[in-house]
């Protein structure tokens, strides 16, 4: 393994890190609320880490850019999934967790 | 490296697998929508990592098009397989 | 004026580049594919200017705003994560009231999404002028974290907050 090979395994693995930071969110957060605010935002971010990871492996800009652009569309569905979601729950009247 | 891939597969899809019990468990639907975000993104993930770790460039069109699917799939389900409302109201 | 011209209005060159520059990322460079290509950017250019007439986005709000979400998504990630990680379960979530200065249209919806996408915050609802946030940690000063993000959300637009 080169130095680029090393900083890629390393962006993959933080990307790994952050997938089961949102998967223990999902699972232990109190109401949907804050599930969602887990699972979109570390689940994002993994992503993001591991197409970094994995365009720096690929050794190419084209594929490099084409992962990137996967990364913005996911992005921009979570973002409109997440509020969709959410505003559901709040007309449908599904209560909000509080301290 | 392949190790690391494969490796990093299982990893993504025992998530996966975890995550699915918040979606039997829910309680609420909106709970079980859930899983259409995290499969939108955690399959994506899957699914770029084997095209790298076995050359596959056409898999990382399956990811572009879950991506979409994903999307697609949670708007139809917020706008016509969740119960509006309305109904919840009306009754008695 | 740029609109004078009746097929620069229908194909504005801004579009046709971004869109040429999407399918050469999605063929991977094919050189075959440009054939169904060509079509598909020609159509996708004039359905865009249809429905949603040209933005004007400046480079250097751009390359701000793409600092700045970077930036903060990566922090709040952590946050958001380690919040997961830590036994206790560190949360105080609430659900808070944000008047938006932002006009309808485009950069308001914009702000919307990006709102979702930071961690610590969800864009729950929006009626009128007033967003209404979801957010994991009440006891941090969100409202300011709003303002910065909306401040920047107007810089990537070209615009200036009144």
């Amino acid at each position: 393994m080169t130095g680029p090979d090393y900083l890629a395994a390393l962006l993959l693995l933080a990307g790994a890190l952050f997938f089961l930071a949102g998967t223990l969110g999902l699972l232990r957060f109190p109401d949907v609320y804050t599930r969602l605010h887990a699972l979109t935002k570390a689940d994002n971010v993994g992503l993001g880490l591991i197409v970094l990871g994995l365009s720096l492996q690929s050794g190419s800009w084209l594929v490099a850019g084409k992962l990137i652009l996967i990364w913005l569309l996911v992005l921009l569905a979570g973002a409109s999934v997440s509020h969709l979601i959410a505003r559901g729950a709040r007309l449908r009247g599904i209560p909000e967790w509080r301290r | 490296m392949p190790d690391l891939y494969h490796a990093l597969t299982l990893f993504l899809l025992l998530n996966l697998g975890a995550g699915l019990w918040r979606v039997v468990r829910g309680p609420t639907a909106a709970d079980r929508m859930l899983a259409a975000q995290l499969f939108g993104t955690t399959a994506v993930a899957i699914l770029l990592v084997l095209a790298q770790a076995g050359g596959v460039a056409a898999l990382r069109d399956v990811a572009l098009v879950f991506a979409l699917l994903a999307a697609v799939a949670a708007v139809a389900f917020v706008r016509r397989a969740w119960p509006q409302p309305e109904d919840e109201h009306d009754r008695p | 004026m740029q609109s004078r011209n009746p097929l620069r209005a229908a194909l504005p060159l801004p579009r046709l580049l971004a869109f040429a520059l999407v399918w050469w990322l999605i063929s991977e460079g094919a050189a075959a594919s440009w054939s169904i290509g060509v079509p598909a950017v020609l159509l996708a250019s004039w359905l865009s200017a249809r429905l949603l007439p040209p933005q004007r986005l400046t480079p250097s709000g751009l390359l701000r705003f793409l600092g700045f979400f970077l930036l903060h998504s990566l922090l709040g990630a952590v946050d958001v994560a380690q919040r997961a990680f830590r036994p206790a379960r560190p949360l105080n979530p609430g659900m808070i009231d944000y008047s938006l200065q932002l006009g309808p249209g485009l950069p308001r919806v914009f702000m919307l999404n990006v709102v979702s996408l930071l961690p610590g915050t969800l864009s729950a609802d929006l009626e009128a002028d007033c967003l209404r946030v979801h957010v994991l940690d009440a006891d941090q000063d969100n409202p300011a974290q709003l303002a910065q993000l909306e401040a920047r959300v107007a810089g990537l637009f070209g615009l200036t907050l009144p």
